[in-house]
Protein backbone atom coordinates (compact mmCIF):
# COMPACT_ATOMS: atom_id res chain seq x y z
CA UNK A 1 0.00 0.00 0.00
CA UNK A 2 1.18 3.18 -0.56
CA UNK A 3 2.22 6.06 2.06
CA UNK A 4 -0.47 8.41 2.52
CA UNK A 5 0.69 11.92 2.28
CA UNK A 6 -1.14 14.12 5.19
CA UNK A 7 -3.72 15.99 3.86
CA UNK A 8 -4.06 18.25 6.88
CA UNK A 9 0.32 19.67 5.99
CA UNK A 10 -1.15 19.64 1.97
CA UNK A 11 -3.67 22.06 2.40
CA UNK A 12 -2.05 24.36 5.08
CA UNK A 13 0.62 24.30 2.64
CA UNK A 14 -1.53 25.27 -0.14
CA UNK A 15 -1.75 29.25 0.52
CA UNK A 16 2.46 28.98 0.17
CA UNK A 17 2.33 27.18 -2.81
CA UNK A 18 -0.06 29.67 -4.31
CA UNK A 19 1.90 32.34 -3.69
CA UNK A 20 5.04 30.75 -5.23
CA UNK A 21 3.13 29.92 -8.26
CA UNK A 22 2.00 33.41 -8.62
CA UNK A 23 5.60 34.63 -8.14
CA UNK A 24 6.37 32.00 -11.12
CA UNK A 25 3.54 32.42 -13.08
CA UNK A 26 3.39 35.94 -12.57
CA UNK A 27 -0.06 35.56 -13.17
CA UNK A 28 -3.20 33.98 -11.19
CA UNK A 29 -4.83 31.47 -12.95
CA UNK A 30 -1.90 30.13 -14.69
CA UNK A 31 -0.68 30.19 -10.70
CA UNK A 32 -3.72 28.32 -10.26
CA UNK A 33 -3.04 25.98 -13.09
CA UNK A 34 0.46 25.09 -11.55
CA UNK A 35 -0.39 24.73 -8.18
CA UNK A 36 -3.40 21.79 -9.33
CA UNK A 37 -0.74 20.77 -11.22
CA UNK A 38 1.69 20.32 -8.41
CA UNK A 39 -0.91 18.56 -6.43
CA UNK A 40 -1.50 15.99 -8.71
CA UNK A 41 2.16 15.21 -9.42
CA UNK A 42 2.57 15.22 -5.39
CA UNK A 43 -0.18 12.66 -5.32
CA UNK A 44 1.56 10.28 -8.22
CA UNK A 45 4.68 10.53 -6.90
CA UNK A 46 3.82 10.15 -2.85
CA UNK A 47 6.13 7.38 -2.23
CA UNK A 48 9.03 9.61 -3.06
CA UNK A 49 8.38 11.95 -0.16
CA UNK A 50 9.96 11.08 3.53
CA UNK A 51 7.46 11.72 6.55
CA UNK A 52 9.13 13.39 8.95
CA UNK A 53 10.56 15.18 6.23
CA UNK A 54 9.69 19.35 5.13
CA UNK A 55 6.39 18.51 2.72
CA UNK A 56 6.38 21.90 1.88
CA UNK A 57 9.88 22.21 0.45
CA UNK A 58 9.36 19.08 -1.49
CA UNK A 59 6.48 20.68 -2.67
CA UNK A 60 8.41 23.60 -3.96
CA UNK A 61 10.57 21.41 -5.35
CA UNK A 62 7.60 19.71 -7.49
CA UNK A 63 6.46 23.51 -8.30
CA UNK A 64 9.68 24.47 -9.49
CA UNK A 65 10.35 21.39 -11.88
CA UNK A 66 7.05 21.65 -13.41
CA UNK A 67 7.44 25.65 -13.73
CA UNK A 68 10.94 24.97 -15.63
CA UNK A 69 9.72 21.63 -17.87
CA UNK A 70 6.44 23.61 -19.13
CA UNK A 71 8.44 26.57 -20.06
CA UNK A 72 11.38 24.56 -21.89
CA UNK A 73 8.32 22.68 -23.82
CA UNK A 74 6.49 26.09 -24.36
CA UNK A 75 9.17 27.72 -25.71
CA UNK A 76 9.78 24.27 -27.73
CA UNK A 77 6.33 25.35 -29.09
CA UNK A 78 7.24 28.94 -29.08
CA UNK A 79 6.07 29.26 -32.72
CA UNK A 80 2.72 27.29 -32.34
CA UNK A 81 1.34 29.08 -29.17
CA UNK A 82 -1.57 31.71 -30.43
CA UNK A 83 -0.39 35.65 -29.43
CA UNK A 84 -4.14 35.60 -27.35
CA UNK A 85 -2.92 32.73 -25.13
CA UNK A 86 -0.38 34.41 -23.09
CA UNK A 87 -1.41 37.64 -22.27
CA UNK A 88 -1.18 37.42 -18.34
CA UNK A 89 -2.84 39.41 -15.89
CA UNK A 90 0.09 40.18 -14.15
CA UNK A 91 0.54 40.16 -10.18
CA UNK A 92 -2.74 41.95 -9.43
CA UNK A 93 -2.15 43.73 -5.90
CA UNK A 94 -4.34 42.23 -2.93
CA UNK A 95 -6.92 44.34 -1.52
CA UNK A 96 -5.63 47.14 0.85
CA UNK A 97 -7.55 49.33 2.77
CA UNK A 98 -5.76 52.47 1.81
CA UNK A 99 -4.93 53.91 -1.64
CA UNK A 100 -1.42 54.85 -0.52
CA UNK A 101 -0.74 51.38 0.41
CA UNK A 102 -2.06 49.95 -3.16
CA UNK A 103 -0.35 51.94 -5.08
CA UNK A 104 3.14 51.20 -3.40
CA UNK A 105 2.45 47.66 -3.29
CA UNK A 106 1.33 48.14 -6.79
CA UNK A 107 4.73 49.69 -7.51
CA UNK A 108 6.85 46.83 -5.75
CA UNK A 109 4.92 43.94 -7.39
CA UNK A 110 5.83 45.43 -10.90
CA UNK A 111 9.01 45.51 -10.06
CA UNK A 112 9.81 42.31 -8.77
CA UNK A 113 7.31 40.91 -12.14
CA UNK A 114 10.35 42.29 -14.16
CA UNK A 115 13.26 40.17 -12.59
CA UNK A 116 14.29 37.19 -14.27
CA UNK A 117 12.65 34.24 -12.93
CA UNK A 118 15.39 32.54 -11.56
CA UNK A 119 16.28 35.50 -9.10
CA UNK A 120 12.66 36.10 -8.50
CA UNK A 121 12.28 33.56 -7.14
CA UNK A 122 14.91 33.28 -4.52
CA UNK A 123 14.41 36.55 -3.29
CA UNK A 124 10.89 35.31 -2.48
CA UNK A 125 12.08 32.25 -0.98
CA UNK A 126 14.63 33.48 0.76
CA UNK A 127 13.34 37.24 1.44
CA UNK A 128 9.45 36.04 2.22
CA UNK A 129 9.27 32.13 2.81
CA UNK A 130 12.20 32.68 5.49
CA UNK A 131 13.85 29.62 3.73
CA UNK A 132 17.42 28.39 4.61
CA UNK A 133 19.57 28.82 2.09
CA UNK A 134 20.75 25.17 2.04
CA UNK A 135 16.77 24.22 1.74
CA UNK A 136 16.53 26.40 -1.88
CA UNK A 137 19.60 25.06 -2.93
CA UNK A 138 17.98 21.62 -2.84
CA UNK A 139 14.60 22.65 -3.39
CA UNK A 140 15.73 24.37 -6.67
CA UNK A 141 18.67 21.13 -7.62
CA UNK A 142 21.26 24.34 -8.15
CA UNK A 143 24.49 24.36 -5.85
CA UNK A 144 24.16 26.70 -2.64
CA UNK A 145 26.45 29.75 -4.79
CA UNK A 146 24.17 29.12 -7.77
CA UNK A 147 21.83 30.59 -4.88
CA UNK A 148 23.55 33.49 -3.50
CA UNK A 149 24.60 35.00 -6.50
CA UNK A 150 20.85 34.58 -7.99
CA UNK A 151 19.80 36.20 -4.66
CA UNK A 152 22.86 38.72 -4.59
CA UNK A 153 21.86 39.72 -8.06
CA UNK A 154 17.79 40.00 -7.80
CA UNK A 155 18.31 42.11 -4.35
CA UNK A 156 20.88 44.33 -6.12
CA UNK A 157 18.42 44.97 -9.25
CA UNK A 158 15.05 45.10 -6.94
CA UNK A 159 17.01 47.89 -5.32
CA UNK A 160 17.79 49.85 -8.11
CA UNK A 161 14.98 50.06 -9.43
CA UNK A 162 12.93 50.54 -6.58
CA UNK A 163 15.73 53.60 -6.30
CA UNK A 164 15.21 55.32 -9.89
CA UNK A 165 11.32 54.98 -8.65
CA UNK A 166 9.55 58.07 -7.28
CA UNK A 167 7.60 56.70 -4.21
CA UNK A 168 10.01 55.56 -1.54
CA UNK A 169 9.96 51.45 -1.25
CA UNK A 170 9.11 52.37 2.43
CA UNK A 171 5.26 51.64 2.93
CA UNK A 172 3.62 54.87 4.37
CA UNK A 173 0.66 53.97 6.41
CA UNK A 174 -2.46 56.55 5.87
CA UNK A 175 -5.19 56.95 7.28
CA UNK A 176 -8.13 55.60 4.73
CA UNK B 1 38.20 40.36 15.58
CA UNK B 2 36.35 41.94 12.33
CA UNK B 3 36.69 40.40 9.07
CA UNK B 4 38.17 41.19 6.07
CA UNK B 5 36.07 43.88 3.23
CA UNK B 6 34.52 43.63 0.97
CA UNK B 7 32.09 40.72 2.87
CA UNK B 8 31.17 37.71 1.20
CA UNK B 9 27.65 37.76 -0.43
CA UNK B 10 26.78 34.86 1.59
CA UNK B 11 28.07 36.91 5.30
CA UNK B 12 25.55 39.48 3.78
CA UNK B 13 22.25 38.32 2.88
CA UNK B 14 23.16 35.93 5.78
CA UNK B 15 22.84 38.63 7.93
CA UNK B 16 20.29 40.37 6.25
CA UNK B 17 17.87 36.88 6.24
CA UNK B 18 19.15 36.08 9.42
CA UNK B 19 20.70 32.90 8.66
CA UNK B 20 23.69 33.24 10.58
CA UNK B 21 25.20 31.74 14.31
CA UNK B 22 25.00 34.23 17.13
CA UNK B 23 28.79 34.60 16.37
CA UNK B 24 29.04 35.05 13.43
CA UNK B 25 25.96 37.49 13.25
CA UNK B 26 28.24 39.83 15.42
CA UNK B 27 31.36 39.60 13.61
CA UNK B 28 29.24 40.78 10.33
CA UNK B 29 27.74 43.59 12.02
CA UNK B 30 31.02 44.77 13.39
CA UNK B 31 32.14 44.67 9.59
CA UNK B 32 29.00 46.20 8.70
CA UNK B 33 29.95 49.17 10.81
CA UNK B 34 32.84 49.80 9.25
CA UNK B 35 31.95 49.45 6.26
CA UNK B 36 29.29 52.00 5.65
CA UNK B 37 28.49 50.81 1.69
CA UNK B 38 27.52 47.53 2.75
CA UNK B 39 25.86 48.53 5.85
CA UNK B 40 23.37 50.57 3.26
CA UNK B 41 23.29 47.84 0.92
CA UNK B 42 22.03 45.28 4.08
CA UNK B 43 19.47 47.73 5.44
CA UNK B 44 17.89 48.11 2.09
CA UNK B 45 17.80 44.45 1.71
CA UNK B 46 16.09 44.21 5.31
CA UNK B 47 13.98 46.90 3.90
CA UNK B 48 13.14 45.31 0.93
CA UNK B 49 12.23 42.07 2.72
CA UNK B 50 9.58 43.90 4.93
CA UNK B 51 7.99 45.15 1.65
CA UNK B 52 7.66 42.31 0.24
CA UNK B 53 5.97 40.49 2.86
CA UNK B 54 3.72 43.16 3.46
CA UNK B 55 3.42 42.85 -0.48
CA UNK B 56 3.23 39.44 -0.52
CA UNK B 57 1.61 38.16 3.06
CA UNK B 58 -2.17 39.24 2.04
CA UNK B 59 -2.36 36.47 -0.41
CA UNK B 60 -1.84 33.70 2.26
CA UNK B 61 -5.16 35.07 3.48
CA UNK B 62 -7.32 34.55 0.33
CA UNK B 63 -9.71 32.19 0.09
CA UNK B 64 -8.71 29.18 -1.04
CA UNK B 65 -10.53 28.30 -4.54
CA UNK B 66 -12.74 24.56 -4.06
CA UNK B 67 -10.88 22.81 -6.96
CA UNK B 68 -7.39 22.95 -5.32
CA UNK B 69 -8.76 22.16 -1.48
CA UNK B 70 -10.45 18.60 -3.63
CA UNK B 71 -7.12 18.71 -5.58
CA UNK B 72 -4.93 18.27 -2.17
CA UNK B 73 -7.29 15.27 -1.18
CA UNK B 74 -5.74 11.88 -2.00
CA UNK B 75 -7.25 10.74 -5.46
CA UNK B 76 -8.60 7.56 -4.02
CA UNK B 77 -10.77 9.14 -1.68
CA UNK B 78 -12.39 11.85 -3.51
CA UNK B 79 -15.97 10.48 -4.16
CA UNK B 80 -17.48 13.82 -5.69
CA UNK B 81 -17.44 17.13 -4.87
CA UNK B 82 -21.04 16.22 -3.25
CA UNK B 83 -18.78 14.75 0.03
CA UNK B 84 -17.33 18.02 0.37
CA UNK B 85 -20.81 20.01 0.16
CA UNK B 86 -23.19 18.06 2.60
CA UNK B 87 -21.48 17.42 5.76
CA UNK B 88 -18.17 16.35 5.07
CA UNK B 89 -16.84 19.63 6.46
CA UNK B 90 -18.00 19.37 10.01
CA UNK B 91 -16.85 16.18 10.12
CA UNK B 92 -13.21 17.08 9.43
CA UNK B 93 -13.56 20.01 11.63
CA UNK B 94 -13.75 17.24 14.68
CA UNK B 95 -11.03 15.38 12.83
CA UNK B 96 -8.86 18.27 12.89
CA UNK B 97 -8.94 19.37 16.14
CA UNK B 98 -8.64 15.87 17.53
CA UNK B 99 -5.53 15.45 15.47
CA UNK B 100 -4.01 19.38 16.35
CA UNK B 101 -1.71 22.07 15.53
CA UNK B 102 -0.84 21.54 12.18
CA UNK B 103 -3.47 19.41 11.27
CA UNK B 104 -6.29 21.12 12.52
CA UNK B 105 -5.11 24.47 11.31
CA UNK B 106 -5.24 24.05 7.59
CA UNK B 107 -8.69 22.66 8.22
CA UNK B 108 -10.39 25.35 10.69
CA UNK B 109 -9.10 27.89 7.87
CA UNK B 110 -11.25 25.88 5.20
CA UNK B 111 -14.04 25.29 7.42
CA UNK B 112 -14.14 28.95 8.17
CA UNK B 113 -14.08 29.88 4.69
CA UNK B 114 -16.99 27.56 3.72
CA UNK B 115 -18.97 28.34 6.23
CA UNK B 116 -18.73 32.17 4.61
CA UNK B 117 -16.78 33.80 7.57
CA UNK B 118 -13.71 36.50 6.29
CA UNK B 119 -11.41 34.52 7.77
CA UNK B 120 -9.57 38.22 6.54
CA UNK B 121 -11.28 39.44 10.42
CA UNK B 122 -7.50 39.31 11.89
CA UNK B 123 -6.37 42.08 8.83
CA UNK B 124 -9.39 44.17 9.33
CA UNK B 125 -8.34 43.65 13.13
CA UNK B 126 -4.50 45.00 12.79
CA UNK B 127 -5.25 47.36 10.57
CA UNK B 128 -8.31 48.70 12.64
CA UNK B 129 -5.89 48.28 15.53
CA UNK B 130 -2.84 50.20 13.78
CA UNK B 131 -5.61 53.26 12.90
CA UNK B 132 -6.61 53.81 16.49
CA UNK B 133 -3.40 52.86 18.82
CA UNK B 134 -1.25 55.26 17.63
CA UNK B 135 -3.75 58.32 17.70
CA UNK B 136 -2.93 60.01 20.64
CA UNK B 137 -5.83 62.46 21.13
CA UNK B 138 -8.65 60.45 20.51
CA UNK B 139 -8.41 56.66 20.17
CA UNK B 140 -11.56 55.89 21.13
CA UNK B 141 -14.64 57.50 21.14
CA UNK B 142 -16.37 56.55 24.38
CA UNK B 143 -13.64 57.18 27.24
CA UNK B 144 -12.95 54.12 30.06
CA UNK B 145 -14.78 56.68 32.99
CA UNK B 146 -18.09 55.79 31.56
CA UNK B 147 -17.90 52.63 31.42
CA UNK B 148 -21.20 51.64 31.80
CA UNK B 149 -22.43 53.73 28.68
CA UNK B 150 -19.82 52.77 26.67
CA UNK B 151 -20.83 48.96 27.57
CA UNK B 152 -24.89 49.90 27.10
CA UNK B 153 -24.01 51.58 23.96
CA UNK B 154 -21.84 48.58 22.34
CA UNK B 155 -24.37 46.21 23.32
CA UNK B 156 -26.95 48.14 21.57
CA UNK B 157 -25.24 48.65 18.67
CA UNK B 158 -23.64 44.79 18.13
CA UNK B 159 -27.03 43.43 18.77
CA UNK B 160 -24.29 41.09 21.22
CA UNK B 161 -24.00 41.72 25.09
CA UNK B 162 -20.59 43.52 25.86
CA UNK B 163 -18.20 43.55 28.45
CA UNK B 164 -15.02 45.13 29.36
CA UNK B 165 -12.77 41.82 30.43
CA UNK B 166 -10.26 43.09 33.46
CA UNK B 167 -6.77 43.30 32.27
CA UNK B 168 -4.79 44.78 35.33
CA UNK B 169 -3.53 41.44 35.92
CA UNK B 170 -1.44 41.85 32.78
CA UNK B 171 -0.72 45.86 33.35
CA UNK B 172 -3.34 46.87 31.23
CA UNK B 173 -6.27 49.18 31.95
CA UNK B 174 -9.56 50.40 29.64
CA UNK B 175 -9.13 53.13 27.81
CA UNK B 176 -12.18 53.28 26.15
CA UNK B 177 -13.79 52.05 23.31
CA UNK B 178 -15.56 52.68 19.85
CA UNK B 179 -17.31 51.22 17.13
CA UNK B 180 -15.90 50.13 13.40
CA UNK B 181 -17.69 50.01 10.10
CA UNK B 182 -17.61 45.69 10.09
CA UNK B 183 -19.51 43.67 7.27
CA UNK B 184 -22.38 43.68 7.76
CA UNK B 185 -22.98 44.67 11.82
CA UNK B 186 -20.27 46.65 12.86
CA UNK B 187 -17.44 45.75 14.91
CA UNK B 188 -16.58 46.81 19.05
CA UNK B 189 -13.61 48.06 19.64
CA UNK B 190 -12.23 48.41 23.17
CA UNK B 191 -8.71 49.60 24.00
CA UNK B 192 -6.37 48.75 26.83
CA UNK B 193 -2.65 50.45 28.00
CA UNK B 194 -0.70 49.84 30.06
CA UNK B 195 1.97 52.07 32.17
CA UNK B 196 4.40 51.83 29.13
CA UNK B 197 1.69 53.58 27.01
CA UNK B 198 1.44 50.38 24.96
CA UNK B 199 -1.82 49.17 23.48
CA UNK B 200 -3.86 46.33 22.80
CA UNK B 201 -7.50 46.53 21.13
CA UNK B 202 -9.94 43.83 21.80
CA UNK B 203 -12.69 43.62 18.90
CA UNK B 204 -15.36 41.43 18.36
CA UNK B 205 -18.81 41.46 15.84
CA UNK B 206 -21.23 38.57 15.80
CA UNK B 207 -21.83 36.06 13.15
CA UNK B 208 -24.39 34.09 11.85
CA UNK B 209 -26.07 31.69 14.47
CA UNK B 210 -24.23 28.70 14.54
CA UNK B 211 -21.14 29.07 13.07
CA UNK B 212 -18.20 26.60 14.31
CA UNK B 213 -16.33 27.60 16.73
CA UNK B 214 -12.45 27.88 16.71
CA UNK B 215 -9.49 27.72 18.71
CA UNK B 216 -6.90 30.32 19.13
CA UNK B 217 -5.27 31.49 15.43
CA UNK B 218 -2.48 33.79 15.50
CA UNK B 219 -1.57 35.88 12.64
CA UNK B 220 0.54 39.36 12.17
CA UNK B 221 -0.10 41.99 9.55
CA UNK B 222 1.85 44.56 9.46
CA UNK B 223 3.71 44.58 12.41
CA UNK B 224 0.32 44.42 14.81
CA UNK B 225 0.29 40.22 16.42
CA UNK B 226 -3.14 39.24 16.55
CA UNK B 227 -4.96 36.53 18.06
CA UNK B 228 -8.33 35.45 16.85
CA UNK B 229 -10.72 33.09 17.71
CA UNK B 230 -14.83 32.27 16.94
CA UNK B 231 -16.69 31.65 20.23
CA UNK B 232 -20.75 31.29 20.29
CA UNK B 233 -21.04 32.75 16.82
CA UNK B 234 -19.23 35.99 17.57
CA UNK B 235 -15.83 36.30 16.20
CA UNK B 236 -12.48 38.07 18.82
CA UNK B 237 -9.31 39.82 17.91
CA UNK B 238 -7.18 41.12 19.90
CA UNK B 239 -3.97 42.95 18.42
CA UNK B 240 -1.12 44.48 19.43
CA UNK B 241 2.55 44.95 18.99
CA UNK B 242 3.67 43.00 21.93
CA UNK B 243 5.13 39.87 21.64
CA UNK B 244 3.32 36.56 20.54
CA UNK B 245 3.77 34.94 24.17
CA UNK B 246 2.79 38.46 25.97
CA UNK B 247 -0.40 38.73 23.62
CA UNK B 248 -1.32 35.01 23.66
CA UNK B 249 -1.38 35.56 27.86
CA UNK B 250 -3.87 38.48 27.25
CA UNK B 251 -6.07 36.42 24.80
CA UNK B 252 -6.70 33.50 27.54
CA UNK B 253 -7.06 36.23 30.26
CA UNK B 254 -9.88 38.05 27.93
CA UNK B 255 -11.56 34.45 26.37
CA UNK B 256 -11.69 33.03 30.22
CA UNK B 257 -13.39 36.18 31.75
CA UNK B 258 -15.77 36.19 28.17
CA UNK B 259 -16.65 32.29 28.79
CA UNK B 260 -17.12 33.07 32.73
CA UNK B 261 -19.61 36.33 31.71
CA UNK B 262 -21.72 34.69 28.62
CA UNK B 263 -21.68 32.05 30.92
CA UNK B 264 -23.63 34.36 33.65
CA UNK B 265 -25.90 35.38 31.18
CA UNK B 266 -27.39 32.07 30.02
Amino acid sequence: MQADLPRGDLVAALPRLRRYARVLEGDFARADDLVQDTLARAWEKRALWQAGTDLRAWLFTIMHNLFVNQRALARRDARNVSLDDDDGAGLQVPVEPTQQLRVELAELLRDVERLPVEQREVVLLAGVEEMRYEDIAAALAVPIGTVMSRLSRGRERLRRMRDEAPVSLRVVRTNP
Amino acid sequence: MTLPAPLSEHDLHGWVDGQLDATRAEEVAAALRASPDDAARAAAYRTQNDALREAFDPWLAEPLPAALVEAATRPEARTSADWLRYGGWAAMLVVGIALGSALGWGLRDLTLQQSGVPTTFAREAAFTHALYAVDQRRPVEVAAGDEQSLVTWLTKRTGRHAFAPDLSSAGYHLVGGRLVAGNAKPTALLMYENADKERLTLQWRPLAPGTEETAFRYDVENGVGVFYWIEDACTYAISGTIDRAKLLAVARLVYGQLVVADAALK
